[in-house]
């Protein structure tokens, strides 16, 4: 495996000592680069009570391209894809390298407490989402809590 | 190349569109059967009459299709086959999804030296299934000790259950992967393991437990299973790594691993405590390799099981005359062995490998193909086997790399040459499940040139800790208590921050990061300037 950088460690380490509530992200055992995250759904919105599992990889260049992280849980969410990818700008566009894993996953957080119809990934969502809210939302709770809720 | 369509557009666009089935033109699903047809496996339930959309018989040839085509692909820009594609849409739906699974099952030929692959690619780019299909699925095989006997003369099937129980194991790891691993899944893996099985069998149960054991619960629950055995299966099958059944070795390759990484037991040592690393001068790099490669203790065979494109560099460098070393082939799947500079990057997730930038040239003995560039060349030789020898030669007095397989040579390829003259490792890529070993020259060549060459072995040098493969964990452990200083960049935390930008003021980056940056990384405004401060107060 290629020398761990540095930042990674420190990010690691601080990320076990000072855990951020309502996420939790652990490092894979055998592979420091990737991360077993858990985010539990926002309180008052329709994700509330869920537990959505995502993926985290620290790309190579990381932290000077953002990491690369995806919803494991089926999520009815417009900015969510079916295949879990999030279309978030801080992913692409708008990463900073001064950006950590702790800020990336609370700002995922955010975005499932503040949906944003106008800049889609899943198409069909968003139309739902713009045209008739509350039944989106229905949706979206029916989904979290098939998908997102243990039993 | 590896493959890996939908991650490769998931980079290039920056939002990706999901294909919406209800505009889609070129894919045309099939009416509902309007006859019941026996759509799955079933042993069990009822839920095998029902009705279903669309047709077994449909999703069965979708998938051989996949299998055919799937060599033919060697363009990552190139869009998955239709087949591919209907198959995706098929398995978007939660009974098509479970209808995929079982069709992949029942078809995909033991013998298919891309099978195994197949059935991880399907799986890993398929939509996500719901917990509860996963589990109608698991409950569906009906996997117990007994089925895992009754199944025995049937080994393609069970194969194919061993390689979609992994696959899903990887995609589900966490809480969702413990209750699949229900006590009948782990006996019917653990009876798998009996020497009885087919070897095929009991190197995709190996793995498939290694993928289950990822979650630390499901990892102490197969571990009371195995210690209530009196011997270790797997310590059993760990004595096969050296088998010439080139499955069986593959299965105790998987074993020796398992038993390093992941079910450790007091009474065992680690393997690398005893590796002869006596005659070896050079070796697959453990500094210079992407993440999920395995390599054995000794340093020279490695093999893939994510279903990533993995790629490994040896220590040593050639940077003048003519070098040459061979490689023994375990595996007959994709694998893209040659050379490269340290200007070749391991895209692992993105299907790059050594083959697939400018710095770097390898021959793929499965597809034939010479690559460069991430552009392939088709070669005219027999697709190689188990047991073959690929000779790499690397001639830098007339720039030229030579491939051969079993002593007959390739044309010469030259490409490389217009970007590198030295600085060249051994290097290779890995598609999953493929195994190979290396010889640098500490052991007799099988098809040396006839003139002079030199080997890395004879002319390389390693300290005695760069000899040792240190199992990751340890490695990671060693890692995580390091101690890092306050005062570090907060980019990097390699170098002290020395740095602070102008106008903006913003400090705490090293000169090294610094020179990386387009913009402030902290309020994003362009900076003009850089103050070097040597005690900066942030």
């Amino acid at each position: 495996m290629a020398a761990l950088p540095r930042r990674i460690i420190k990010e690691t380490q601080r990320l076990m000592q000072e855990p951020v509530p309502g996420i939790s992200a652990v490092p894979d055992e055998s592979n420091a680069r990737y991360f077993h995250v858990i985010v539990t759904g926002p309180e008052d919105s329709p994700f509330e009570g869920g537990l959505f599992k995502l993926e985290l990889f620290l790309p190579e260049d990381y932290p000077m391209s953002a990491p690369k992280v995806r919803f494991i849980t089926k999520i009815y969410h417009p900015n969510i894809d079916r295949l879990g990818r999030i279309c978030l700008d801080i992913l692409k566009e708008k990463w900073s390298p001064a950006l950590q894993i702790r800020t990336v996953l609370l700002s995922i957080q955010a975005l499932l407490s503040a949906p944003n119809p106008d800049d889609p990934l899943a198409n069909d969502v968003a139309e739902l989402w713009k045209e008739n809210e509350s039944e989106a939302i229905r949706n979206a709770k029916e989904w979290t809590r098939r998908y997102a809720m243990d039993n | 190349m590896g493959m890996c369509w939908c991650k490769k557009k998931n980079e290039e666009q920056g939002c990706y569109y999901a294909p919406r089935l209800s505009t889609q033109q070129d894919v045309v699903l099939p009416p509902p059967s309007p006859v019941p047809s026996p759509l799955i496996y079933n042993n069990t339930g009822p839920t095998a009459s029902e009705p279903k959309y669309p047709d077994t018989v449909l999703v069965d040839k979708l998938i051989l299709d996949t299998l055919g085509l799937i060599e033919t692909l060697v363009d990552n820009e190139q869009e998955p086959p239709s087949a591919m594609l209907q198959l995706h849409n098929i398995a978007d739906n939660e009974e098509g999804w479970i209808q995929v699974v079982n069709s992949m099952i029942k078809v995909i030929p033991l013998a298919d030296p891309l099978g195994p692959s197949v059935i991880t690619l399907l799986l890993d780019d398929c939509p996500l299934p719901s917990k509860d299909s996963i589990i109608k699925v698991v409950d569906m095989f009906a996997l117990s000790h007994e089925t895992a006997l009754k199944e025995r003369n049937n080994p393609t099937r069970q194969r194919n259950t061993c390689v979609a129980l992994g696959s899903i194991a990887e995609k589900l790891a966490g809480p969702r992967n413990m209750e699949i691993l229900n006590d009948g899944v782990i006996d019917y893996l653990l009876t798998n393991l009996e020497p009885e099985t087919n070897p095929n069998v009991i190197l995709f149960s190996l793995i498939a437990l290694e993928k289950f054991a990822q979650s630390s619960q499901n990892k102490v629950s197969i571990l009371n299973k195995l210690n209530k055995t009196n011997i270790s299966p797997i310590r059993m099958l760990e004595k096969w790594k050296t088998e010439i059944h080139f499955v069986k070795r593959q299965a105790g390759f998987c074993a020796q691993w398992i038993l390093d990484n992941i079910f450790m037991t007091d009474d065992r040592k680690y393997s690398y405590l005893s590796a002869n690393m006596e005659n070896i001068n050079a070796m697959l790099n453990t500094s210079d390799v992407s993440e999920y490669l395995k390599i054995s203790p000794d340093g020279l065979e490695a093999r893939c099981d994510a279903y990533s494109f993995e790629s490994v560099r040896c220590t040593a460098q050639a940077d003048s005359g003519i070098w040459y070393y061979e490689v023994l082939i375990i595996t007959p799947g994709v694998m893209q062995i040659g050379w490269a500079t340290k200007n070749s990057n391991f895209l692992n997730h993105e299907g790059y490998g050594i083959g697939d930038d400018r710095f770097s040239l390898s021959y793929d003995g499965c597809r034939r193909l010479i690559w460069y560039n991430a552009k392939s060349d088709p070669q005219k030789l027999p697709r190689w086997q188990p047991g073959d020898t690929l000779g790499c030669l690397l001639d830098l007095n007339n720039h030229q790399i030579v491939f051969s397989v079993n002593g007959v040579s390739l044309p010469p390829s030259v490409h490389v040459f217009s970007m590198a003259k030295s600085g060249f490792f051994a290097a290779a890529s890995f598609m999953s499940f493929q195994q190979c070993r290396f010889n640098f020259g500490a052991e007799p060549f099988k098809y040396p040139p006839s003139f002079n060459f030199n080997t890395f072995n004879e002319c390389g040098a390693l300290t005695a800790d760069e000899k040792v493969v240190l199992p990751r964990h340890i490695y990671l452990r060693q890692l995580r208590q390091q101690n890092i200083r306050e005062d570090s960049c907060t980019l990097c935390y390699d170098q002290k921050a020395t740095v602070r930008l102008l106008p903006c003021r913003h400090a705490g980056f090293c000169a090294s990061c610094a020179d990386l940056l387009a913009e402030c990384p902290m309020c994003r405004s362009p900076f003009s300037q850089l103050l070097i401060e040597d005690y900066p107060h942030t």
